[in-house]
């Protein structure tokens, strides 16, 4: 049994905006174990990003606000801890990497300072020695050491989300929390950035929280995977079985939108509709009204997680055999 | 073999920033046939959004000849350009930029058509309202404005915007970026069936080669403002030339657990259009670069049928 590195619990964050209430994220539970990584998939506004931010919590407050849930990590609740506590966590065991490398470095201090900024804030050590180490670090993601000394200016993309990485990686974190690390990046700078994560992870056993909306992405870096869409995770399981077998109706409808490199498809089947407004969640299972194979019970009720093999888990009626069972005795039409 | 509705011949655009120039588009030649969608592929710099505005005048060109229709339009006036323009149309990347912020989505519809004074004015509303049918936009939005809908809907009003002149040829400028997978795939559908049923030509510019090999007929590679291979979409994918397009297509994440072709990664970042490198271009990070790629810029020649490929150990 692999060791439980961070356990999310019933993790529920708010935000209000003009006296409305937007449920962001919905009751999500999951854990990441040691040197796994985990990749948290949806589209804009499932929540993705909220969550990673909840778990450092960095959600802005207000309009943010942590409903409930716990976060166990190194055998504390960092949900609860004191805001002196957490501050030696960030950056220290678990560490963030941005979406955006062009906005997430500060433009007027020079890269290696900026690297050296978190080993000397962290680890009892003199700014020299502190910005010797950021030089190795530099080294570390294929920088030459003395271009430390310049402005982010002065990088490319994707040299900036490997300045990017090489502060999140300075104090040897056990986790890394990877917001869309390379959708601003092209495809080649992409394989680079990609390559160069999954060795240093694997040189320095890192764990990793990937989120992303690319399933490609997901493919070549991830052991696990979760589905979220409006703010709730409707599928979970392993890579293996996410792919071989995706099986709630949203996780199929991704897989056919996205047009297959290795498959001539004349036409795309799209998912119907839009995303809901986060303000006014559907009742039941919120994916219900873009749902092809939509039951009546999907209107009225909400799903519970339901286990499939392994570890596949799906939030979908089509799977909970009372409700199927149900309609077989009483005589409704079968679907799907 | 259909004709061709636009070709372009030694094509260059530099533009002048202080004391250096920027090689945008460095010679590039290529023809779009009759109802074809060209698919134009690169990374961020390498000149094919320049390329699509060239095509359209909406920047002008340093030199070289653009003929749409047998016509070369770098010699049309400014008159005949404008009655030109209601053949070629653009859908932009941006939905959110590309549109007016204070104009109705009718408004915004509408403009071309008055522009072009195309039918008569008490008519106009009710072909606004057509066009938003057409591409499933409920007409009930006609006085909406922008902010009011989502990224996938205002596509839908830009290319509602482009359709109603009618063109025969739109450039498409990275038209699904900015949308998510889901939406990305309804607009792709959209655009397949307005392809269908008006006839229309389309230079479909994207970085995503999956949404590319998807829409496309042939398909043109950039690097650095030169075109480095093109050939049919699937004798593109299948039978890859070009070194820097073989690194390219095996970059790309392709979502399956079945065996991935070995990838190849390139060294370093895109060098500087304002310093391009000498010789073929991409000899900086090509892993089978030979001493005359450094010296001898290779030529777009042909290979196969219809493949046409620029690398000296072709």
């Amino acid at each position: 049994m692999k060791e439980v590195l961070i356990e999310v619990k019933d993790l529920s964050v708010q935000y209000t905006s003009e006296g409305k209430e937007i449920k962001a994220v919905n009751n999500i539970s999951f854990q990441v174990n040691k040197g796994e990584t985990l990749g948290i998939v949806g589209e804009t506004g499932a929540g993705k990003t909220t969550t990673a931010l909840a778990i450092m919590r960095l959600i802005q407050t207000p309009p943010g606000k942590i409903r409930n849930g716990s976060v166990q990590f190194d055998g504390k609740d960092l949900l609860q801890e004191k805001e002196s506590v957490l501050r030696k966590v960030r950056g220290n065991k678990i560490s963030m990497i941005f979406q955006d490398p062009m906005t997430s470095l500060n433009p007027v201090y020079t890269v290696g300072d900026q690297i050296a900024e978190v080993i000397w804030l962290h680890e009892k050590v003199s700014k020299t020695e502190a910005r010797k180490k950021a030089g190795s670090i530099l080294e570390l993601v294929g920088i030459p050491a003395e271009r430390g000394s310049e402005y982010p200016h002065e990088f490319s993309g994707g040299m900036k989300q490997r300045v990017g990485i090489a502060i999140a990686l300075a104090c040897n974190p056990q986790l890394l929390i990877a917001d869309e690390p390379t959708t601003a990046l092209d495809v080649t700078i992409q394989a680079q950035v990609l390559r160069l994560m999954t060795n240093l992870k694997e040189k320095l056993n890192t764990s990793m929280i990937l989120i992303t909306h690319d399933l490609g992405v997901v493919s070549e870096v991830c052991d696990k995977v979760a589905i979220m869409y409006a703010g709730e995770i409707v599928e979970y399981g392993t890579l293996e079985e996410i792919f071989r077998n995706p099986s709630h109706p949203y996780t199929q409808g991704l897989f056919n939108s996205i047009p297959n490199m290795n498959k001539k498809v004349r036409r795309l089947t799209p998912i119907v509709g839009l995303m809901p407004d986060p303000t006014e969640i559907p009742s039941g299972c919120s994916f219900h009204p873009r749902c092809p194979k939509a039951m009546k019970e999907c209107k009225s009720m909400k799903p519970g997680n339901i286990q499939l093999n392994g570890e596949h888990k799906v939030s979908c009626h089509l799977f909970d055999e009372t409700v199927v069972r149900g309609r077989v005795e009483t005589n409704e039409p079968s679907t799907p | 073999m259909s004709q061709a509705l636009l070709e372009v011949n030694n094509l260059v655009k530099h533009f002048t920033t202080g004391t250096q120039t920027v090689k945008a588009v460095d010679g590039i030649s290529l023809s779009i046939n009759q109802s074809e969608t060209l698919g134009l592929v690169g990374e961020s710099g390498c000149g094919k959004s320049t390329t699509g505005r060239l095509t359209l005048r909406l920047i002008e060109s340093t030199s070289g000849e653009i003929n749409f229709e047998g016509q070369n339009i770098n010699d049309f006036n400014k008159r005949n350009m404008k009655k030109m323009r209601k053949e070629m149309q653009m859908i932009f990347q941006d939905p959110y930029a590309s549109l007016d912020p204070r104009q109705t989505i009718g408004e915004t519809i509408m403009r071309p058509l008055m522009v072009h004074q195309i039918g008569k004015k008490k008519d106009r509303y009710n072909q606004v309202l057509e066009l938003m049918e057409k591409v499933g936009l409920d007409p009930r939005w006609v006085n909406r404005f922008p902010h009011e809908l989502d990224g996938g809907r205002r596509q839908r009003v830009g290319i509602a915007r482009a359709l109603a002149v009618n063109p025969k040829y739109i450039v498409c400028d990275e038209p699904v970026s900015a949308l998510d997978v889901s939406i990305q795939a309804q607009v792709l559908n959209l655009m397949q069936d307005i392809q269908e049923e008006f006839n229309l030509t389309y230079l479909f510019i994207s970085h995503d080669l999956s949404v590319v090999k998807h829409v496309s007929d042939r398909i043109a590679v950039m690097y650095l403002g030169k075109i480095v291979e093109l050939a049919e979409a699937e004798e593109l994918f299948h039978n890859t030339q070009h070194p820097y397009t073989k690194a390219l297509l095996s970059a790309v994440p392709v979502p399956t657990l079945e065996e991935k072709p070995h990838k190849i990664v390139l060294e370093g970042d895109v060098p500087s259009p304002k310093n391009p490198p000498s010789g073929c271009r991409f000899h900086t990070r090509c892993p089978f670069a030979e001493a005359r790629c450094k010296v001898e810029e290779p030529e777009l020649r042909e290979v196969g049928s219809e493949h046409f490929v620029a690398c000296h150990l072709v």
